[in-house]
């Protein structure tokens, strides 16, 4: 907008000050990204200061540098990277699980009367339930190592997968499937021409949803009890006031967060493109 | 261009076969609150010849959309009958296209996908359909826009695209449900005229609805005039002006002279339908002013 204006008033030069239009319009075009970005900075600033010149005491709070100093530590040894690696994997077999088990189930619900009917009061019960609060009991079940862990991610991030993909079904425009049937539509050629591509950002809305869930709780699972991953490394950590590694596990975390949902962007954008309204 | 298209269709007394034809068609829904069935449609009887162009006028409420729909075999008759080449019409069939008020198009599917989701329902294969779609584009104007999506398209182009998706599974019969309603005047003039190109290009029977009186004088070679609540027919009023037609005709003595027989036949049926839903309006007003006072 105001580069317009620079170019416009060219001639008046007095009402405008943009020595550098290309500075500036370069500025314009990435200003979201550079809103956010300083966003951050300020904030680990004010942080910084904080726990510098205010609070003074590493047991307290930890200055980000710290941090980033004790995370390259840790990566040094190796150590950062086993623990990421072993949460990493409980997430994602978790969550490919929920995904499959969430969508397939969703369907059928949203498909399927009889399925609906018996398997909502299930669903509604069950999606309400704080199934963190579980996790000492699944390891009880499941043992220490890898299989309750993948079972806690599972358990959370199934239900909004499964629930958003019903809600897409039964959402899909009437008018739509009423246009299907006049052209000659059979009932598979409706589910697969019609529901599922209306479901699709659905879908998508939910797994961005059971990401978020299934990240908590793979770090919850290992807080009640693990030998490794990043909650491990977390329990660990503050046992022996390591708050460096403390806050490091945590800003891997939310890095991972940041990660998996601009990755289910970038997979809606690839099965989705009509979305860009 | 056929001899029988130059005939407006009433004038000549169908010898053939009708390629539509109702006999004492009668719709009624049953209405679970009221407890009673609501009849929707008294005993309409209609033939529609091969080749025709029908337009349907009435007040709102009159029926005109389901008896579109029965028509279409998306839903059956009460009692009475409907036969598409003097066979009793029991489903959808391959042979009509509709065309919807609301282009419902696919918003997932790019334009091209959207005109070739007829044939491909029926797994016609990819290249016996290809010339066809691209003809059928360049028909209604939309060439080079095959990978667009409809959103990135004007309501225009939109309203094109229905109609091309509906030719593209060769139909016999075109059923139309005021689909140039939502466009503006001058986008639905240029409609219009281009209707009647491709209907004259394809040959093909066009039964069309609207409250748009003049856009029904313009295309039809009869109008069939529907009274409301229950709808029946009114009266059926042939349209003596020739053809190929231009926009010009619309300024006509003759179609003025139509134009003022055709509201004549509905202006009550208007009046009261618009009574009624004023009423309706007032009542669910008052209803939601008594929620507040509650409240």
């Amino acid at each position: 907008m105001s580069a317009d204006v620079t170019t416009a008033r060219l001639a008046a030069p007095s009402t405008t000050f943009s020595p550098l239009p290309l500075l500036r319009r370069a500025i314009n075009a990435n200003r979201s990204l550079l809103t956010s970005v300083g966003s951050l900075g300020f904030g680990f600033l004010l942080w910084e200061i904080a726990a510098d010149l205010i609070v003074r005491d590493k047991l307290f709070l930890v200055a980000p540098s710290a941090v980033v100093v004790r995370i390259a530590q840790l990566l040094g040894t190796g150590e950062l990277q086993h623990h990421i690696v072993a949460s990493g994997l409980e997430f994602v077999i978790g969550f490919v699980i929920a995904a499959f088990v969430g969508v397939g189930v969703g369907l059928l619900m949203g498909t399927c009367k009889p399925a609906r009917i018996a398997l909502t009061p299930w669903v509604a019960a069950i999606y309400s339930t704080p199934l963190i609060a579980l996790s000492p009991l699944l390891i009880l079940w499941f043992g220490i190592g890898i299989t309750s862990k993948v079972v806690v991610v599972f358990a959370v991030s199934v239900f909004p997968v499964l629930v958003n993909t019903q809600t897409g079904i039964e959402g899909a425009d009437e008018r739509l499937l009423e246009m299907a049937r006049a052209f000659g539509a059979n009932t598979r050629q409706t589910f697969t021409k019609v529901l599922l591509p209306a479901a699709v950002p659905f879908i998508v809305a939910g797994l961005r949803l059971g990401v978020g869930r299934g990240l908590v709780g793979v770090v919850a699972a290992e807080l009640f009890g693990a030998r490794e991953g990043l909650g491990f490394l977390i329990t660990a950590a503050s046992q022996v006031f390591d708050m460096g590694a403390l806050f490091g596990a945590v800003v891997i975390l939310a890095l991972a967060g940041v990660l998996s949902t601009a990755a289910i962007r970038a997979l809606e954008q690839r099965i989705a493109p009509w979305r860009g309204a | 261009m056929a001899i029988a298209q130059l005939i407006p269709g009433s004038a000549a007394a169908p010898m053939t076969t009708p390629k539509v034809e109702a006999s004492h068609l009668t719709k009624w829904f049953t209405n679970p609150q009221a407890g009673h069935d609501i009849e929707v449609l008294r005993d309409v009887s209609v033939s529609v010849a091969p080749g025709e162009f029908l337009s349907i006028v009435g007040p709102s409420g009159c029926g005109k959309t389901t008896l579109l729909r029965i028509f279409a075999g998306l839903i059956p008759v009460s009692s009475g009958a409907v036969l598409y080449d003097g066979a009793p019409v029991s489903g959808p069939s391959s042979k009509m296209g509709f065309v919807f008020q609301s282009d419902n198009l696919l918003p997932w599917r790019r334009i091209h996908d959207n005109v070739a989701f007829g044939p491909e329902l029926r797994g016609e294969r990819r290249d016996s359909m290809e010339p066809r779609i691209q003809s059928l584009l360049r028909l209604v104007g939309l060439s080079g826009f095959e990978r667009y999506y409809p959103h990135q398209l004007s309501g225009g182009m939109r309203q094109r695209v229905n109609l091309a998706r509906a030719l593209a599974i060769q139909p016999d019969v075109l059923l139309m449900d005021e689909p140039f309603a939502a466009l503006d005047a001058q986008t639905r003039e240029i409609m219009q005229d281009e209707l009647l190109r491709i209907w004259q290009e394809t040959g093909n029977t066009v039964i069309f609805i609207t409250h748009q009186i003049d856009e029904a004088i313009f295309l039809a070679d009869r109008i069939m005039v529907l009274g409301a609540r229950p709808g029946r027919i009114r009266e059926v009023i042939p349209v003596d002006l020739p053809r190929p037609r231009s926009l010009e005709m619309k300024r006509h003595p003759e179609f003025t002279r139509l134009a003022d027989h055709v509201w004549s036949s509905i202006e009550q049926e208007v009046r009261e339908s618009i009574r009624g839903e004023q009423e309706v309006v007032a009542s669910a007003h008052q209803r939601a002013l008594a929620h507040l006072d509650e409240d």
